[in-house]
């Protein structure tokens, strides 16, 4: 050892012997470094793909807000693409402003507040029931009562509209109409169903969110309350309640954003009686080619989800504060309901026989009755499901039997399939280089680019893909009316889902096990294929699945960007529905939840995951 | 494997912030056993990563033997796939969708080795790390112990010129502990392999290592053997990681300088007038001794007297705690003190016992002669 004789000398003093390296020295070894793997490569090549995807066609529609559109050259005496005021100035303040946004905005505004409220007081109670209390059937209802977050959200506005239509619309009445009682036009249409329907919709949003805020609290912190001798209610209002308060406030958030881009209910409750929300408002201006509204309205909807977001991000932020405070002795005390016991497995009861009993059975049995509200025995038939000759226009087999719907089950498949199993596989890829890269700008773009989507609600975002792609740019051909621009759309707009889980995925697996199989010599792609990619299976599964079963109840992506021959089953079901086929329109519905419900359980079983964890999705 | 060589080797993790390594030089020679020995976060898995590969440099250059394997200057980067060296990972990184026999064979198959081989050389290195019964098991279902050989297995099949070993043995309980040292000695022997080992554990460092290098943010305080650290420590910090319970610290400086201290400081200026510029001096609590009566100290050592505080049995040996107006020290003795606390003694080291150092915290190399030079009657 050559240390052996002079170890007692301290090495020279560190820094400033060393040579220091040029910054083309280290810029040259950077690059090498960075090169040497595909990592790199993929990361930039993603990133160029997103930002096509998603970066560009947001910026498209925002720039179709102040150009002037194909049509209004001579209107506006200028050219097309030049820079113009005149849409702003119509959808923000001509006369027709006012139906163009002003009053969608504000009955958009007022549902959700509307629902948010209703959620909350049903959703906190029903949570308190659930995670604290001893009523019976606790661990069915908290199961039980999630479904209705399941199945897509305008399942109830059909089932509404099919006991509640009354002869203002035409097509075959609802069955209070049926049965000599006409429902008042407030209680068919408008605000007034659109808001309990979303309310109900949404409340497992707050089950999920505040029961396990609510599971996770410390009971000692409850008890040192109770020790210095304050009263129950004095416990609820002084500790827990302030604690929980970004769990409650995170929870109307979420509700707010998804109420903003909701688009099916109140197509199919609002437009009877032209009650229009934003969504609603924006369809309408793509339906009549109005761009540049569409453009201005689409960007509101944006910027208005994206504030909400950033809130909810900066409460989410503040929230990690109370966190600290938890500490292992938490633990889940339960209180006694003595007599209130079985009232309380009323309400749930109630609650679940509401949002998921009878909407599914008003569903079905309309499915299997000629007349509605006629409970005779000739009045069943199963003719709308497997009926063959019926003496109809269209549609003269049940809806089984009608070629049109096998169609729409394919395109289904194979769009909603496509899309997610490629937004699966980039989520993985997406997580996979934000871990790895040694580029941290790259990563970080990667981050925030696939996340933008969550941003936006569906409906804008399909707007933007309608911009964007509509005509032909560069090499790129016009999309609209291909499978490629549905499954395009649909796969950005799963990418925050994806991304996230594939990050998530990849943090949790650390770098340890790949460097272990770089140490044993493994290069790059086969560390991919017999490490990463075995590992991460699951996730995978996962990645793939939740895109596919959010993709299957979607409409809002569908609705503008499908055409007939593309057509899904959402939009098949929505055509139906426009048609009064309402027993088709309700078989159609049926079949879509029964996939959603189905697909959510699988892949629950298959990831032994609860659903809060896709929450959002 | 040739001689692993790092050269004024560096790491940072961003450009404001603090070096992780800072202008490291390391030799690492070849069938040597290097322990790099420091408090967390002082660089030392850093280094060992650098050498595997997994971290890039920021500074400076490694070789082995003539090749350069990694150097800013040159722009070479060879990666760890291409480097033939073994690491076993603190959290050991078995695969866990494979079993410990695909586990160990990996690497083999990835350099394409007939069937036949590959299956011998597994069994082979399975059998010596006891672990060719759980063959058919997954890494899940193993204990720690049980993974940390399976680690060590994965690597040693390859047979590589050099095995890394980041803190292999912190998650096993103490009996493992010991057991595993004794095998990683023996497989040093046996498989004749250069092992580098990142610890924390001074003992795990003087019970296993040939060399020791000890290193304290991000820079190597002092490179020698076992012995050279303990009894020759080259500065404070070395003096003070190594040894438990810790060393007695006489510090001269104007504002800590204590009772004791100030005894030393005579004792040294009366003795050794050359001696200059000393900052302080540290004393071994097993250097120590203690007599109850003035003349069992010998002449010539340095002495003081103080009070008994504290005894503080340890098996088979004890600590005793002793005080003075402002001072403590911690002394060793492996016979049963007869002392009753409250009671008066004098400790005593010889003066070769202590261990100068300079202001700057540097031991004085001179000292040493000079005071070895001294025989006590």
């Amino acid at each position: 050892m050559a240390f052996l004789s002079d170890s007692a000398k301290a090495p020279p003093a560190a820094s400033g012997e060393a040579a220091v390296p040029s910054s083309w020295q280290v810029w040259r070894y950077r690059l090498k470094v960075a090169s040497r793997e595909p990592t790199t490569l993929i990361g930039v090549l993603t990133a160029l793909l997103f930002t096509y995807l998603i970066v560009v066609p947001i910026i498209s529609i925002v720039l179709d807000a102040v150009r002037v559109q194909f049509g209004h050259e001579r209107r506006l005496g200028k050219d097309f693409g030049d820079l113009t005021p005149y849409y702003l100035d119509r959808t923000f303040l001509s006369p027709v402003s006012v139906d163009l946004f002003w009053r969608p905005l504000f009955n958009t505004l007022t549902v959700a507040v509307g629902a948010i409220l209703l959620s909350l007081l049903i959703g906190t109670i029903l949570a308190w029931l659930i995670s604290r209390t001893d009523m019976f059937g606790r661990r069915w209802f908290a199961t039980a009562l999630i479904v209705p977050y399941m199945l897509p959200a305008w399942t109830f506005a059909l089932a509404w509209t099919t006991l509640f239509k009354n002869r203002t619309v035409g097509g075959q009445p609802g069955w209070f109409e049926a049965l000599g009682w006409t429902p008042p036009d407030w209680v068919a249409y408008g605000r007034f169903p659109i808001t309990i329907i979303l309310a109900l919709h949404y409340t497992p949003f707050v089950i999920l969110l505040f029961g396990s805020a609510l599971r996770r609290f410390d009971s000692q912190l409850e008890d040192s309350a109770r020790i210095l001798g304050a009263k129950r209610y004095q416990v609820a209002m002084q500790i827990i309640l302030p604690l929980m308060r970004p769990a409650l406030m995170s929870s109307m958030i979420l509700i707010f954003a998804k109420c903003l881009g909701e688009f099916g209910v109140p197509y199919v409750l609002g437009l009877p009686v032209k009650f229009e929300v934003l969504s609603t408002s924006l369809f309408r201006s793509i339906a009549s080619r109005q761009t540049g509204v569409a453009g201005v309205v689409a960007a509101s909807i944006m910027l208005i989800g994206i504030i909400t977001l950033m809130i909810d991000a900066r409460l989410v932020r503040e929230a990690r504060r109370f966190v600290t405070i938890g500490s292992k002795g938490s633990m889940n005390r339960q209180s006694r309901l003595g007599k209130l016991r079985l009232p309380a497995t009323g309400f749930a009861a109630t609650i679940f026989m509401l949002s998921v009993g009878l909407p599914l059975l008003t569903l079905f049995l309309s499915t299997i009755m000629k007349l509605p509200a006629q409970f005779t025995l000739d009045n069943f038939t199963l003719d709308y499901w497997i009926g063959q000759d019926l003496h109809t226009v269209a549609l003269q087999t049940g809806v089984l039997l009608s070629p049109d719907l096998w169609a729409a089950a394919k395109n289904t498949l194979m769009i909603v399939g496509l899309a997610s199993l490629a937004s699966g596989i980039l989520g993985l890829l997406v997580g996979y280089v934000v871990i790895r890269t040694p580029v941290r700008a790259l990563s970080v773009y990667l981050r925030q680019v696939t996340f933008l989507p969550y941003l936006v609600p569906g409906i804008a975002f399909a707007a933007a893909y309608l911009s964007l792609f509509a005509v032909p740019r560069g090499p790129m051909p016009a999309l609209y009316g291909t499978v490629t621009i549905l499954v395009l759309a649909l796969m950005a707009d799963q990418m925050p889902y994806a991304s996230r889980a594939g990050i998530s995925a990849m943090t949790q697996l650390g770098k340890d096990p790949e460097e272990a199989a770089q140490i044993a010599g493994a290069g790059w792609f086969r560390r991919m294929m017999s490490i990463v990619i075995p590992i991460q299976k699951g996730s995978l599964v996962t990645g793939v699945l939740l895109p596919f079963i959010s993709g299957i109840k979607g409409l809002s992506l569908f609705v503008i960007l499908a055409v007939p021959s593309t057509d899904v089953l959402t939009t098949y079901s929505l055509r139906l529905v426009d048609y009064h086929y309402t027993q088709a329109a309700n078989a159609v519905v049926l079949i879509i939840a029964a996939i959603a419900y189905l697909g959510t359980l699988a892949a629950q079983k298959l990831t032994k995951t609860n659903l809060a964890e896709g929450l959002g999705s | 494997m040739p001689t692993i060589n790092l050269r004024g080797a560096q790491k940072n993790y961003g450009v404001n912030s603090a070096n992780a390594v800072s202008n490291l030089d390391l030799e690492i020679r070849d069938g040597e056993f290097m322990c790099l020995l420091g408090p967390s976060g002082c660089g030392k898995t850093t280094t060992l990563r650098m050498i595997a590969g997994l971290e890039n440099l920021s500074g400076g250059e490694i070789r082995i033997g003539d090749r350069v394997v990694d150097s800013i200057f040159d722009g070479v980067f060879v990666p760890p796939e291409k480097r033939e060296m073994g690491l076993v990972f603190q959290s050991y990184a078995l695969w866990p969708h494979l079993t410990i026999e695909r586990n160990t064979d990996f690497g083999l198959r990835l350099r394409k080795l007939p069937k036949a081989e590959r299956e011998a050389r597994v069994e082979k290195v399975m059998q010596a790390l006891d672990i060719a019964k759980y063959r058919d098991r997954y890494p899940s279902q193993l204990s720690g112990g049980q993974q940390q050989r399976v680690a060590l297995a994965r690597m040693l099949a390859v047979n590589p010129g050099v095995l890394l070993l980041d803190e292999p043995l912190s998650n096993l309980d103490a009996r493992l502990r010991l057991e595993m040292r004794a095998e990683l000695k023996r497989l040093h022997k046996e498989f004749k392999t250069t092992i580098v080992f990142v610890t924390h554990d001074q003992w795990e460092a003087m019970t296993l290592a040939t060399t020791i290098a000890v290193m304290n943010e991000g820079t190597l305080q002092q490179m020698g053997t076992p012995n050279d650290i303990y009894d020759r420590p080259a500065n404070r910090f070395v003096a003070e990681f190594v040894g438990s319970p810790p060393i007695n610290i006489l510090s001269f400086d104007k504002k800590g300088t204590s009772d004791v201290a100030k005894e030393a400081e005579a004792y040294l200026s009366a003795r050794y007038p050359s001696l200059r510029g000393i900052g302080s001096v540290g004393i071994r609590p097993e250097a120590l001794s203690y007599a109850t009566r003035k003349e069992d100290v010998p002449q010539g050592s340095f002495s003081g007297k103080m009070v008994v505080t504290g005894i503080l049995p340890t098996g088979g040996s004890w600590i005793l705690e002793l005080k003075s107006d402002s001072h403590t020290l911690f002394l060793t003795t492996h016979a049963l003190p007869r002392l009753e606390l409250g009671e008066k003694v004098r400790f005593w080291a010889p003066p070769e016992a202590l261990h100068v150092f300079d202001k700057d915290g540097q031991r004085i190399a001179e000292a040493d002669k000079l005071l070895r030079s001294t025989k006590l009657n």
